[in-house]
Formats: structure tokens, C-alpha cells, sequence
């Protein structure tokens, strides 16, 4: 599953540290999602999304 | 998980360290009673048993951690290491039993299956984390 974690990220200026802080997980976790690696469960997808502001789909894709 | 540090590892590693101790002390007071003669009868047997409850202790603590960890990732890595310490552990006595069967190989004692398995476990811990390394 691809994401935009990183550009969305990089738009707010966080840190992986600072995101998996924010999400309350470790900065492995959200390096692991990043890239690509670890394909998050449907309520960390939902926490994410409204962390950013946007809808799972615009964060996630299937392709 | 353990250079990592969140509530949930914390208290697995002080519980996992009370177990081993209390395994060990157990331990030692089994041998000390049984070969010194101390203790016999029925009574012998709830002893010789008594080191076995911190090992179960140990699995019920695994437990317990993976439905306190809240980090799915955290829970992903370490499910995945024990999955390879059961596989390790299983595929290896399987076969020393087949050995000691049919080749005559040296008896090895069941109580180092458990001890086996937590070896495997950690050793494989870091494997796991390596695939994910970017």
C-alpha cells in the first residue's frame, strides 16, 4: 500500500519523532509506514487522518 | 523493544526479570531440598514443580504485554520474534528427539526448551527489526 506520509509530513515541518509522538507510537513505527514497509490497522489509518486533516483515501492508496 | 522504552515495555521487562529470578531461586531451592533429602514424598514433587510456575509466569507476562502494547508496530515485531523462537525451538527438539531415537544422541533435560525458546526469541528479535530498516 503507497502513502503520502512523508510529503505530509515534510509540509508541517515534523519530524518522524515529532508525528509518531503526536500519533503516540514509535518513531519506528511511522518510518516502518512510511516507507511502505508496515501497513497500519484501520484505527491508526483513522488517527492519522485526522491528524492531517484528511480522509484515509487522500493519505493511502492501493495502488 | 529493548533499547525502546514506552510504559508497556517497561513493565514487561520488570516483570520478565522477576520472573527469571524467581525461577532461578525456585530452582535452587529444588535441588537444595530433593538431592539433600530434605524434603520427599508428595511433598518432593510440589517442590521439583515449583521452578515450572515463573516459566508459565514468563508466558503469561508475554501475554499480558502484547495486549498492553499499544504501538501495533512495537506488537507486530515482537509477535513476529516469537513466532520464530516457537518455529526454532520446535524444529530443533523435534529433531534432537529423532537424534536421540534413532542415532542414540545425547538425552537433553525438557526443561531447556523453554530457556531455548526465549534464547531464539531474542536472537531473532533483531533479525525481524532488520527488515524494516529503511
Amino acid at each position: 500500500m503507497k502513502n503520502r506520509l512523508r510529503v505530509l509530513r515534510a509540509e508541517r515541518a515534523w519530524s518522524q519523532a515529532e508525528l509518531a509522538a503526536r500519533l503516540e507510537v514509535s518513531r519506528q513505527s511511522v518510518n516502518a509506514i512510511e516507507t511502505g514497509k508496515f501497513d497500519p490497522s484501520l484505527p491508526l489509518a483513522f488517527r492519522l487522518a485526522r491528524l492531517f486533516g484528511l480522509r484515509i483515501e487522500e493519505i493511502f492508496s492501493d495502488e | 523493544m529493548w533499547c525502546s522504552s514506552n510504559p508497556a515495555q517497561k513493565r514487561y521487562r520488570v516483570r520478565m526479570i522477576w520472573a527469571a529470578f524467581f525461577c532461578v531461586v525456585l530452582a535452587a531451592a529444588a535441588a537444595i531440598g530433593i538431592s539433600h533429602g530434605r524434603v520427599s514424598g508428595i511433598a518432593s514433587y510440589f517442590l521439583a514443580v515449583l521452578p515450572a510456575l515463573p516459566v508459565a509466569w514468563s508466558l503469561v507476562v508475554t501475554g499480558a504485554y502484547l495486549s498492553e502494547e499499544k504501538d501495533e508496530f512495537q506488537r507486530n515485531l515482537y509477535v513476529q520474534a516469537l513466532l520464530r523462537g516457537i518455529a526454532v525451538t520446535l524444529a530443533l527438539a523435534t529433531g534432537w528427539g529423532y537424534m536421540e531415537d534413532f542415532r542414540r544422541a545425547p538425552h537433553l533435560d525438557l526443561i531447556w526448551v523453554c530457556p531455548m525458546f526465549w534464547i531464539f526469541t531474542v536472537a531473532s528479535y533483531p533479525l525481524v527489526i532488520r527488515r524494516y530498516r529503511s
